[in-house]
């Protein structure tokens, strides 16, 4: 098939079938085109998005008013809009807009101090008045994505940052916005919309930003239960819609402060130079294979918790507590995201199987060895501590100890709320464990399961999981 | 026999001039009732009914215009006098010009601006309804008589008004703003109430500023840093 001409064919069709009733008022009529141009940004159908962007800017133009009248008032409002004198600059936006009403820039700046005063319905009003003026004014997509983030709207503040970026005479300036708002926006709908726009446009993913926002609550290093051992496939995991979980998925990712991403590229910028230390090796390629894992209850992020990539086709060992009453699930390995389903879970051992989207050429290799052998062996830690992405942690192994009939691991690397379920990992990048639970009393007294329970527990998945044979490490 | 059509003919000459002031009065009358009936519709958001009298002032002909030119001419020096806040003679010009074009809506619509400056407000509201008998969708003549209704503490006719302002605003985003700016920051209570009635009728999105007082001492709370039992002073 011939997408691109497709594509048009579609846009032109739409363009065609499309058109405001013929009572519609003004705003009406404009705001449809703004409205048509959000949900073809959205699905990425950018032979539509023109095709409206051209049949708004054949609207007829309102009479032009009296520039030289509206320019000092408009001087005005944007000092008194970036001292934050947001009363005053409402009143100085107002008489230059009444002033010449033809003017986008003045019509977008009032649509912004509306924004600022939080008095949604207005900013959203003038701001696509301002695109009926000037429809690829990226600064009005970014004010509206905004409004509409602030009114929940997830699907509709995505389609309007996704124009912003489209129409951006400067991408890496509006990119930057948009990632500011992706990690440090306290409304859910503007960091997921602002995420899902970055995505679309193909550009790389929320970069690290102080997250202003606290991390969801991650999953504590728990006691795991001794009274049930059987493995369940889960039922009860079926995925709700796709764009439901997605967008939660953005919800509880966009929440997360990202660290500083060597993988940012992809997966050949982990390539280690010829003298990297082991630490810097075991790091650059365990990154990518270790995911966040994000749940939800009742639409909001629940949980958050470690996990670890086993399988080429996207499965993913967790701890069962970490999502433990979830609802949806998902997961981010390195710069990768999918909704996952649980396929099995047990008790005991503290762990769950997760099947993901993530297809990957590497993945995490179980190490089969439990033996005193071990002891005073370096081991590697990399998590999400309190939402705090891969953070990676060193130790020793300290000792073999067996809980309630599982078999640990006792690590002196410090592990936090939110390392539940990610890899301990050998010098040889092997991982010999799950981390799990830690001592609240005490020093660096943590444990994880030991990858040769994991292999005995019913979540193992033979065909699909590589496991290197128990032998002097 | 052709005497007698002739003293016939003259006869219904003068009974037609003598009887056209009063027909002029009786259309100018009919011209009021309907802009009146805009208003009224107006303000019950009774859309077709405005649009039918909208309809009925627009089947007026068009009264012809002794001197077009002198017209103009007057009308500008009226701006002009206008701009220079001169009222009395600016009036006096939009007059001359009416009456040089009394189809023309622009003088009568000054004319109705200089009244109202003037605070002569009956005067105001004929000349405005003159101007919007002669073009019933003239937004600013609209404005402008909402002001006089505002000015007069007529809500009702006010709150018609500006519903008709917005209804017949070139540009509707313009006049909401104007409106909003009336509803939060006009000091006449008629008038800001009229603009926020305004903005509701129409489902735009409006603050009102002004919330009833609350008592000055609800509860009885006394202030934190009253003694509790003061000492009567002697």
């Amino acid at each position: 098939m011939n997408f691109p001409f497709f594509t048009r064919g579609l846009a032109l069709a739409l363009a065609l079938a499309g058109a405001p009733p013929a009572s519609a008022g003004q705003y009406e009529t404009i705001d449809y085109y703004v409205q048509q141009m959000i949900a073809l940004a959205g699905v990425n159908e950018e032979a539509g998005v023109l095709t409206f962007r051209e049949q708004m800017e054949n609207l007829p133009r309102p009479e032009p008013g009296d520039a030289q009248q509206a320019r000092p008032f408009n001087q005005h409002g944007q000092e008194q809009l970036a001292g934050g004198q947001l009363r005053e600059a409402l009143a100085a936006f107002r008489q230059a807009f009444i002033a010449n009403p033809a003017d986008p820039e003045i019509a977008g700046a009032l649509g912004l101090t509306y924004l600022r005063l939080r008095r949604f319905k207005e900013a959203e009003r003038l701001s696509v008045y301002a695109l009926s003026l000037a429809p690829a004014r990226s600064a009005s997509w970014l004010t509206l994505g905004q409004v509409y983030g602030q009114q929940g709207d997830t699907r509709r503040a995505t389609g309007a940052f996704a124009n912003a970026h489209r129409f951006a005479s400067n991408r890496p300036w509006i990119a930057e916005q948009l990632r500011q708002l992706a990690t440090a926006d306290p409304v859910d709908a503007i960091r997921i919309g602002a995420l899902q726009a970055l995505q679309s446009a193909r550009t790389t993913t929320a970069q690290p930003a102080p997250s202003t926002s606290a991390p969801s609550q991650p999953a504590a290093p728990v006691r795991p239960a001794v009274n049930s051992s059987r493995a369940t496939d889960d039922p009860g995991s079926a995925p709700v819609a796709a764009s439901g979980l997605l967008g939660s998925l953005k919800q509880g990712l966009a929440t997360l402060a990202k660290p500083t991403d060597p993988a940012a590229a992809g997966p050949t910028a982990l390539a280690a130079p010829a003298n990297d230390n082991p630490g810097q090796r075991i790091y650059r390629r365990s990154m990518p294979l270790t995911c966040l894992i994000v749940t939800f209850r009742d639409g909001k992020t629940a949980n958050l918790g470690s996990g670890l990539l086993v399988s080429p086709d996207g499965l993913v060992i967790t701890n069962d507590h970490v999502i433990d009453k979830a609802e949806n699930l998902a997961v981010r390995c390195g710069d990768r995201e999918s909704v996952a389903r649980v396929r099995k879970r047990s008790k005991a051992p503290d762990l769950a199987l997760l099947t993901t989207s993530l297809d990957s050429r590497e993945s995490f290799v179980l190490n089969q060895t439990y033996s005193q052998n071990l002891i005073g062996l370096d081991v590697f830690v990399i998590g999400n501590p309190y939402g705090l992405e891969s953070t990676f942690s060193t130790g020793v192994i300290s000792g073999l100890r067996e809980i309630d009939g599982v078999r640990y691991i006792q690590i002196s690397a410090p592990i936090s709320p939110g390392n539940s379920g990610g890899p301990v990992i050998l010098r040889d990048g092997t991982v010999i464990g799950v981390a799990t639970m830690g001592l609240k009393v005490g020093q660096n007294l943590n444990f994880a399961i030991a990858a040769a329970d994991v292999i005995a527990s019913p979540i193992f998945a033979p065909k699909q999981m590589q496991v290197r044979s128990a032998s002097t490490p | 026999m052709r005497h007698a059509v002739y003293r016939m003919s003259a006869l219904l000459l003068a009974a037609w001039i003598a009887a056209m002031p009063a027909a002029l009065a009786q259309d100018s009358e009919r011209n009021r009732y309907f802009v009146q009936q805009m208003i009224e519709m107006a303000a019950t958001d009774n859309e077709q009914g405005v649009v039918s009298m909208q309809r009925m002032l627009e089947q007026n002909p068009r009264p012809a215009a002794p001197d077009p030119v002198a017209a103009r001419a007057a009308f500008q020096r009226g701006l002009t006098l206008f701009g220079q806040e001169a009222l009395d003679a600016a009036l006096e010009a939009f007059q001359q010009a009416s009456r040089d074009d009394p189809g023309d809506p622009d003088a009568a619509n000054h004319a109705g601006l200089v009244y109202r400056k003037m605070g002569r407000f009956p005067e105001a509201e004929a000349a405005l309804q003159q101007a919007l008998a002669l073009e019933p969708t003239r937004a600013v003549a609209w404005f402008q008589l909402a002001q006089v209704y505002g000015l007069k503490n007529d809500a009702n006719r006010a709150l018609g008004a500006l519903a008709n302002t917005y209804r017949f605003a070139q540009n509707q985003m313009r006049a909401e703003e104007i409106l909003r700016n009336i509803a939060e920051n006009e000091a006449a209570d008629i008038l800001r109430n009229a603009a926020l009635q305004t903005l509701r009728l129409f489902h735009l999105p409006a603050e009102a500023v002004i919330v009833p007082p609350l008592p000055a001492n609800p509860g009885g709370i006394v202030p934190m840093n009253s003694a509790p039992n003061p000492a009567r002073t002697p």
